[in-house]
């Protein structure tokens, strides 16, 4: 096994693999959890294998409690399709599940962050000349604006962690306190990040990000340092809990055995 | 390619583009990540269409295509990119480089855009969500002004909605699992935007696995997403939504979307790619023969039949 520069071994488990897990965990037996490609898939996927198996995984092209077998390499995987309870469509999915409010968690990634939980997938740089066009909003903008809560899974540094993001794509708590209610949403908002490079909540009075928890192998300063702004750190701030056996094992056989999402 | 002659809707690809989809127009594409109608768009391509205003909620490959062919002039969507395979080259060297040409976006979210839909399709002008409020969505403008409206609820609750207008299409593409000769068309599995989105176009370009007989879609009605009298023009396209799935009929062929995100990442990749599958092969059938009937076969769904019901009174 490769070992680090300063002597130490690397753990026996992959970032993503810890991401997927920290994902499952934000899932409660027998909410109702809307899924989008890549790490989160694997997290609800392993939710419903291992502590919430009664929690049903809604798909954006309009699939309601999917039981896939293999992993599905888009929302609109046809092995998404047999054994679910009700195919429909994006319209009744986000207009009749989502926007009245019986969607319990939300799982949306990003390119850009800021320190209220806004989230940027439109551009880098100057919108009308910009030096990255990224996908936009999808179905981002719709679960941030309108899940009861929202899970969000992204890569960190220091050009992702930012001050300011170039195009607010999808909602946090927008200004800080009393931001969203002012714009008009209904509820909601970020409830975590989870970077490969630990776990953030958000303080109920500032609406500020704060570290939770910094991945194993990490520090808090090497993780402020791939932060723009003056990070917030938990006075309980702990290591964050490293993958169980069964958790692992659950992940590689059951959810993602190619290493599509978890790399190979 | 010698197609065969037939009476009323039914008509081979090439004629069905030449007719229904002329430069200039608003072209709504179909599915989110499935039955997309990819049989289309080669032919929108070969046939080098100009100046298109291309409509959708999620697109994939079926827009970075037509931008890379210099087909696109506007797009109004919510989401273009390849997925789990990463961004979309054609449209970032568009948007960026403004090569082969610029085009322009007016965004939405996925939801705002089947709502706009709905709208076209119901007839209406526009139609409010919950969604898009405190976002760039609502504040950054393209080309249409405005592009949405935040209304407090004129009935008094104090609530915000934002308004969105009607996206009405000139063609909307739909690929159906199959339709009889009238243009019944049944679809099954997820439906993405595809309801809303075929109702907002004012012709419907109905492409299908299979044309059956009229009995077969009556005997399972619930099934059917469009009568036939709001569709324009059939045309029988097996294996027309590959490279993605059609349930019950196919599976995504993962190799080809690959090839195709690792080629198209730079422009002389994406024309090399673009002069194999596109321009170097005259039509559909031709497509077919060139994947070859091995790799369709390892693509061909299994059976997972579903129950029957009892439609009796």
């Amino acid at each position: 096994m490769a070992t680090e520069a300063a002597g130490v071994p690397a753990p026996p488990y992959k970032r993503t693999e810890l991401m997927a897990i920290c994902a499952a965990r934000e899932i409660c037996d027998g909410e109702i959890a809307f899924i989008g490609t890549g790490l989160p898939m694997l997290g609800g996927m392993l939710a419903k294998h291992t502590h919430a198996p009664n929690c049903i995984m809604i798909f954006e092209s309009g699939v309601v409690d999917a039981r896939p077998k293999r992993t599905p390499l888009s929302i609109g995987d046809g092995c998404l399709v047999p054994g679910s309870v009700m195919l429909c469509g994006l319209t009744e999915v986000f207009g009749l599940l989502m926007q009245p409010g019986y969607v319990d968690v939300g799982y949306i990634g990003g390119a850009q962050i800021d320190k209220f939980g806004n989230l940027n997938t439109t551009v880098i740089g100057d919108y009308r000349n910009p030096k990255v066009r990224l996908p936009g909003s999808g179905g981002a903008n719709d679960i941030g604006s309108l899940a009861k809560r929202t899970i969000i899974m992204m890569k960190q540094d220091r050009l992702k962690f930012v001050q300011k993001v170039d195009y607010v794509t999808t909602p946090g708590y927008l200004d800080g306190p009393g931001g969203r209610e002012r714009a008009g949403l209904p509820r909601g908002g970020p409830a975590c990040v989870i970077s490969d490079m630990g776990v953030y909540r958000f303080d109920p009075e500032t609406k500020e990000m704060f570290l939770e928890s910094f991945h194993p192998g990490l520090s808090v300063d090497e993780i402020r340092n791939n932060v723009s702004w003056d990070l917030a750190v938990s006075p309980k701030v702990r290591a964050t809990k490293p993958p169980g056996k069964r958790e692992l094992q659950v992940l590689r056989t059951k959810c993602d055995p190619e290493g599509i999402f978890l790399g190979t | 390619m010698a197609e065969p002659e037939v009476a009323g809707k039914l008509m081979p690809l090439a004629e069905a583009v030449k007719k229904l989809i002329p430069d200039g127009c608003r072209l709504r594409s179909g599915g989110i990540a499935v039955r997309k109608p990819f049989a289309v768009i080669y032919e929108v391509m070969r046939q080098r269409k100009r100046d298109l205003t291309f409509l959708m909620s999620g697109w994939t490959e079926d827009a970075d295509w037509l931008i890379g062919a210099g087909c696109v002039d506007k797009l109004e969507g919510s989401y273009l990119g390849l997925e789990a395979l990463g961004l979309a080259h054609c449209y970032r060297r568009a948007i960026e480089k403004g090569v082969p040409r610029r085009v322009l976006i007016e965004e939405y979210s996925n939801f705002g855009m089947t709502m706009r839909f709905m709208a076209a399709g119901m007839g209406l002008p526009f139609m409010p969500v919950k969604s898009q409020l405190g976002s760039d969505l609502l504040k950054v403008e393209s080309f249409r002004h405005p592009k949405a409206q935040v209304l407090e609820d004129p009935f008094g609750s104090g609530e915000k909605v934002a308004l969105l207008p009607a996206c009405p299409a000139d063609v909307a593409l739909l690929h159906a699992q199959r339709c009889d000769a009238d243009g019944n068309a049944q679809v099954w599995g997820q439906l993405g935007d595809d309801l809303w989105g075929t109702y907002a176009g004012k012709k419907v370009l109905l492409t299908v696995e299979e044309v059956v007989p009229t009995r077969v879609i009556r005997h399972d009605p619930n099934r059917t997403i469009v009568p036939g009298f709001r569709v324009d023009a059939i045309v029988a396209t097996p294996f027309g939504g590959h490279p993605y799935q059609v349930q019950g009929y196919y599976d995504t062929d993962r190799a080809f979307r690959r090839d195709y995100a690792a080629r198209s990442t730079t422009r002389e990749g994406w024309e090399s790619w673009a002069d194999e599958w596109v321009y170097g092969v005259e039509g559909h059938e031709e497509y077919l023969k060139k994947l070859g009937e091995e790799r369709l076969a390892r693509l061909r769904a299994k059976p997972v039949m579903s129950g029957k019901v009892n439609y009796g009174y």
